[in-house]
């Protein structure tokens, strides 16, 4: 792939990138999330066209239109949100499609199929029963489905979208035999990762994306896992702009979880064991790359998810968990990451969102009946205190912009005088004068003796705002960075997974 | 002689009864495999039973010719008002239910099959020809199963014939596999270039077509003949969209569904009153026999609604839903 | 190549403006239709109207067609709000009526009108709403799909009215003479136990249609007033919301299903008490006029709001008065179905283009994509 550039409105996320991997390799692709990763496997994979620049497969020019052209170029992809028919067995899905390799029979011949895709297993070590219905088989063995998907269509080039994310370290190592086994017969395949050691155990080559740009491509053996956090993360060029706190973390604890353990969902242990303290007007950041847990972590602690071991006090007091109503009354406030299909009703206007979830206190409905012009002055407070820019209360919130819906969100629960705030991503897709707007707020909630637990992809965010940082990774929580002396290393590192190998 | 008998005959009635409802759950469960949900079955029973008739009317030939074409004729206006339906549904991405009713409405006893029916002139009619009873292999006086299997009319046979080739098709080619997939997560056929507008259009018109087949029983075999209103087809269109529930959306359970709920409409209630079993008189009505279809459904609907079950034997999972590719 | 894309906003106007068009547009297909097999549109459009509204015994008639599309309108349109898709109302109704008549019958003539009526509604409504219930109680625990469990119990409903008068000798029976012992009938209702009418302006409105408007007018108070109302919006918006800020989706499933029940059940009680007078279970009665699935259509044409359900209900009832009244020879009956539903289809269809925007014409390979 040569000097690929793709843009979405508001985000370069492929700048004039070159990628290339050769047959028999294992070639990682490293980065973080809104690195560029995804967009550019993406591309490869024919589901978006690139704005500009130029894809040759073995040499000749290649032009996708669809995904389609790209499978019968012989390039497969595993995705991380797998695309199977639940109820059908293994062979059904292997075969389904429109694609070659045999003779595109009409009528199926299942034990023909069940010999050829045992055959495959077989020599990949990708043992999976072919009469096995889908929704029976656990992630791992699903995984391997959709492996050989591709292997059945004789895919030359194999892409794999963090694969491991699902997997138990016994699978992972499995997996790298089957992909090692794979170069070695002359296929190449790309492996695309935020984990370092993983990297290191399977990849021959390693490209790190970082901002949308290549900015290195180096031999897996000679790189060490801190350069390659490095590069992944930056150096600090950014400056973390720090703002001197007015009034010190209190020392009473306003959030406290203990031995968290929470099924994701599909049913595997998104969050194995974590305590943390959350003190009453301290930021406690959590880093990480997404899809270590973040999700779950918030969902469990503000009651939307079930937790399966583990406790959660807000003050004293142990809280109801799996119950959204019993967490919002002991005093937790939730900025959501899925800001427009969770945190507000879309279709619903900004003055009925904005009492989402005080639309029974006292003031705002007298017994059953709501008080329609209380809510009215509650939204233009709310519009007026955090500066949403929109004509009226009745304006739709699916329509407002991206900073200004986020805005609302936080508004809204900040004005609930919690006692606790969790922000997942709260600036992700934001402008940076709505960023700048958002991470003042988050600073006054600490000020005025709010614990928050900010959670964030974006680690300069939690380098600026938090007053501890923890990294999440793999549904753990590892290490207890004091932000004015830890370095974008150091920290980097424990998002990667650290120095294992 | 024990072909005259009362089980016997109550048995050839279910065949006969339960054959339009055959062909028309046939139809559906086509359309509901590949995800959509088509409430308008009654509707197009309607128009197909008068164009049947009208096709019939019209065309030249001998019996057999006529009847054909009849059947023919009856099938394309079924599909016609499946296209209708299948725009609004597939392209327009209406809602399915209101869609269905409204299809219904246009298409039912106070709409279309009305409208031509009085304006084409069929009604109080003589049928020029009418599907008469076969006698297959000569075997239409052996015992017991002669009246009830080989002394049938052409359109019960066809309607096994279908059952088999559909049944056929869902399990053991792979345009079955494609569209059973289209019904399950269109996403993930999508994803491996089947075309899913096409699949569900294809199988919403195919239904459509089988039930204007359906209707077109009462009105070239069954009646025969045509009557205003609704009562031609009596409600026939929404007891097969039951049916294929009840059956599981697997067509060989479908035929013995119909046969089931044809043969509870009128032939148990005529056996028990002549036989008078002991027990209370409430579950001997015709109501309450006729009620079990409907009860039965909602059990089966119960049961497979559980995760346990959903996963074994469940309704295509994406039934109902518009789908939307991403946009690139 | 058409490309259809959703909308980045949806103009509040728009949603105002597409549904009449949309239904200038069926009319004008229409009058193709109508020109292709030799009617003239102009006369008949003229003729249709005046058949239903001009006149106050058109008016009469239309209002007495018009009460229980409004109430089944009313009834789909409450579940339908909150994507619970209530097709039982035709049952409903079923059950609604009898109950309604159990009472009136139990009750007898001898008391004031007014405990009659009332006895008759509060039956008819509970009735009605229990039965909704069981498909409520199956969806919201069992997940089991109410489109499914709700048209179902409609046949078990139809069966069971006509089991009581055709076959069992129940108390809905009149075994008084020897006339209603062989063709069987229910018992009527007399004189004293008919819901009163008000004459307007020469129009004969009977107290169902004003009960409806009453109903109608709870439900917008309801809708846009109350908690209970918000709570619905809400689920009927973004159920990952509604369970983000701690609502109680369950019995909101639950409390909307009996409601819904419960309207489409005074529809059946004003059936008896208006109209019929008696329960009528033979085909022409009841069961043939399909209501509650003419109801459903209304609740869609009127968007689930209960003041355009309400127009869209008279509206048509008058279509179904000025059929009924101009079928001969040069009307046919089914013009009414046909012509309800080219509206229908017109304005299923003008939804698309409320959330998306046609495009046509190829898309520019090198431009900027939306994602």
């Amino acid at each position: 792939m040569q000097g690929i550039t793709k843009r979405f409105p508001g985000v370069l996320a492929n700048d004039a990138v070159d990628f290339e991997a050769a047959a028999g390799e294992v070639h990682a692709l490293l980065g973080e999330n809104g690195a560029g990763k995804s967009t550019l496997s993406n591309i490869l994979t024919g589901l978006y066209r690139p704005d500009e620049g130029a894809i040759s497969i073995y040499g000749e020019p290649a032009h996708f239109d669809s995904p389609s052209d790209a499978i019968d170029a012989g390039i497969g992809m595993v995705h991380q949100h797998f695309r199977l028919v639940a109820p059908f067995t293994v062979a059904e899905n292997i075969i389904l499609g429109e694609h070659r390799p045999e003779a595109r029979s009409f009528v199926v011949h299942p034990r023909r199929i069940e010999r050829h895709v045992a055959g495959l297993g077989e020599r990949y070590g990708l043992a999976v029963h072919p009469r096995a219905r889908v929704w029976q088989l656990s992630v791992g063995e699903q995984q391997r489905v959709e492996i050989l998907k591709a292997l059945y269509r004789e895919a030359r080039i194999l892409i794999l979208d963090e694969p491991t994310a699902v997997l138990t370290p016994q699978e992972s190592e499995a997996l790298f035999g089957t992909l090692r086994a794979m170069a070695r017969e002359g296929r190449t395949v790309i492996f695309i990762s935020h984990k370092l050691h993983e990297v290191k155990a399977v990849a021959d080559r390693v490209t790190v994306l970082r901002g949308g740009r290549n900015v290195a491509t180096l031999t897996a053996a000679e790189a060490t896992p801190r350069e390659l956090a490095a590069l992944m993360v930056g150096r600090e060029i950014e400056l973390a702009k720090r703002v001197e706190r007015a009034m010190p973390p209190g020392e009473t604890a306003g959030l406290f979880v203990e031995g968290l353990g929470v099924r994701g969902d599909r049913g595997e242990e998104a969050i194995r064991n974590v305590t943390l303290t959350v003190r009453e007007g301290e930021i406690l950041g959590v880093a990480g790359v997404a899809g270590n847990g973040q999700r779950e972590l918030a969902e469990a602690i503000t009651g939307m998810r079930p937790l399966s071991r583990g406790s959660v006090r807000v003050g004293a007091r142990e809280l109801r968990t799996g119950d959204p109503r019993a967490a919002i009354a002991a005093g937790i406030a939730h900025v959501p990451e899925d800001r427009l299909g969770t945190g507000v009703a879309a279709g619903l206007s900004i003055a009925e969102n904005s009492v989402l979830k005080s639309y029974r206190h006292r003031g705002i409905s007298h017994g059953p009946i709501l008080n329609w012009g209380m809510i009215r002055e509650v939204a233009r407070d709310l519009i007026r205190r955090y500066a949403v820019a929109t004509p009226g209360p009745n304006l739709r919130a699916r329509d407002l912009s991206g900073g200004n819906l986020q805005k609302l969100v936080l508004g809204r629960e900040f004005s609930s005088a919690p006692k606790v705030l969790i922000a997942a991503s709260p600036t992700r897709g934001l402008d940076v004068g709505a960023i700048e707007t958002v991470h003042a707020y988050l600073r006054e909630a600490a000020e005025s003796g709010v614990a928050v637990l900010l959670i964030s992809e974006d680690l300069d965010e939690i380098r600026a705002l938090a007053d501890r940082i923890v990294v999440i990774y793999e549904g753990e929580l590892s290490g207890d960075f004091d932000p004015e002396t830890a370095t974008v290393e150091e920290i980097g590192l424990a998002m990667a997974g650290g120095e294992r190998g | 002689m024990v072909n005259d008998s009362l089980v016997v005959e109550i048995l050839t009635q279910a065949v006969v009864y339960g054959t339009p409802i055959l062909f028309a759950a046939l139809g559906e469960l086509l359309a509901e495999r590949s995800g959509v949900l088509n409430l308008g079955v009654e509707g197009m029973m309607l128009v197909g039973a008068a164009m049947g008739f009208w096709g019939m009317q019209r065309a030249p030939g001998s019996d057999a010719t006529a009847l054909t074409l009849a059947v023919l004729t009856a099938a394309f206006a079924g599909l016609v008002m499946a296209l209708v339906f299948a725009i609004l549904v597939i392209s327009l991405r209406a809602n399915q239910i209101v869609s269905g009713l409204a299809l219904t409405i246009f298409a039912g006893g106070l709409g279309l099959s009305s409208y031509l029916g009085n304006d084409l002139g069929l009604a109080d009619v003589p049928a020029k020809h009418q599907f008469g009873d076969i006698d297959v292999f000569g075997l239409k006086d052996t015992p017991v199963v002669g009246p009830i299997l080989f002394h049938q009319s052409a359109l019960v046979y066809l309607s096994w014939a279908l059952t088999v080739l559909i049944a056929l098709y869902l399990s053991r080619t792979r345009l079955g596999l494609n569209v059973r997939a289209v019904g399950e997560n269109p996403a993930a056929a999508d994803a491996m270039g089947i075309n899913v507008t096409l699949y569900r259009y294809a199988h919403v018109l195919a239904g459509g077509a089988l039930a204007g087949i359906g209707g077109a029983c009462y009105s070239l075999a069954i009646t025969p003949g045509w009557t205003d209103g609704d009562s031609l087809v009596g409600g026939a269109g929404w007891i097969a969209i039951a049916l294929v529930i009840f059956s599981f959306w697997r067509p060989e359970l479908c035929l013995v569904g119909a046969y089931l709920f044809g043969g509870l409409a009128g032939g148990v209630p005529a056996a028990i009153q002549a036989h008078n079993p002991d027990i209370p008189a409430f579950f001997k009505t015709s109501e309450f026999l006729n009620s079990l279809p409907y009860l039965m459904t909602i059990l089966v609907l119960v049961m497979v609604s559980t995760s346990f079950a959903r996963r074994r034997i469940g309704a295509p999972a994406a039934l109902g839903v518009p789908y939307v590719r991403e946009e690139r | 190549m058409i490309a259809v894309e959703r909308r980045l906003t949806q103009p509040r106007w728009l949603t105002y403006v597409i549904p009449f068009v949309s239904v200038a547009v069926a009319f004008g297909i229409m009058a193709v239709v109508l020109l292709a097999t030799g009617h003239d549109p102009g006369r008949t459009y003229r003729r249709l109207f005046d058949a239903a509204f001009h006149g106050s015994a058109a008016w009469t008639d239309t209002v007495t067609l018009a009460t229980p599309l409004i109430f089944t309108g009313l009834a789909a349109a409450v579940a339908f709000r909150m994507q619970l898709f209530n097709i039982g109302a035709e049952g409903q109704l079923y059950i609604g009526a009898i109950c309604a008549a159990g009472a009136a019958i139990w009750l007898g003539p001898d008391h004031a009108l007014t405990l009659t009526i009332l006895a008759m509604c509060v039956c008819g409504a509970a009735g009605a709403a229990l039965w909704a219930l069981i498909a409520g109680v199956l969806r919201a625990f069992a997940r089991t799909n109410e489109i499914i469990t709700t048209l179902m119990l409609n046949y078990v409903a139809g069966l069971l009215l006509t089991y009581m008068i055709f076959d069992s000798a129940s108390p809905w029976r009149d075994v008084s003479t020897v006339q209603t012992r062989s063709f069987p009938q229910s018992v009527a209702l007399k004189p004293s136990q008919f819901w009163p009418t008000v004459t307007v302006f020469g129009v004969s409105v009977s107290f169902g249609f004003l009960l409806a408007i009453g109903v109608a007018v709870a439900l917008w108070v309801l809708f846009r007033v109350t908690r209970f109302g918000f709570e619905m919006n809400v689920i009927g918006d973004s159920q990952r919301a509604a369970r983000y800020s701690g609502m109680r989706t369950r019995r909101k499933i639950l409390a909307v299903m009996a409601i819904s029940g419960a309207v489409a059940g005074l529809g059946g009680a004003s059936q008896i008490g208006d109209f019929s007078h008696v329960l009528d279970a033979s085909p022409q009665g009841l069961q043939g006029a399909a209501y509650g699935y003419t109801g459903i259509v209304v609740a869609a044409l009127g968007r689930y709001n209960p003041f355009a359900v309400f127009l869209v209900g008279v509206l048509v009832g008058g279509l179904q008065n000025a059929g009924l009244f101009l079928q001969g020879a040069d009307f046919p009956i089914g013009l009414v179905g046909v012509i309800q539903g080219i509206i229908l289809f017109c304005v299923l269809g003008g939804e698309l283009l409320v959330r998306y925007r046609v495009r046509l014409g190829r898309r520019p390979v090198a431009a900027v994509e939306t994602s």
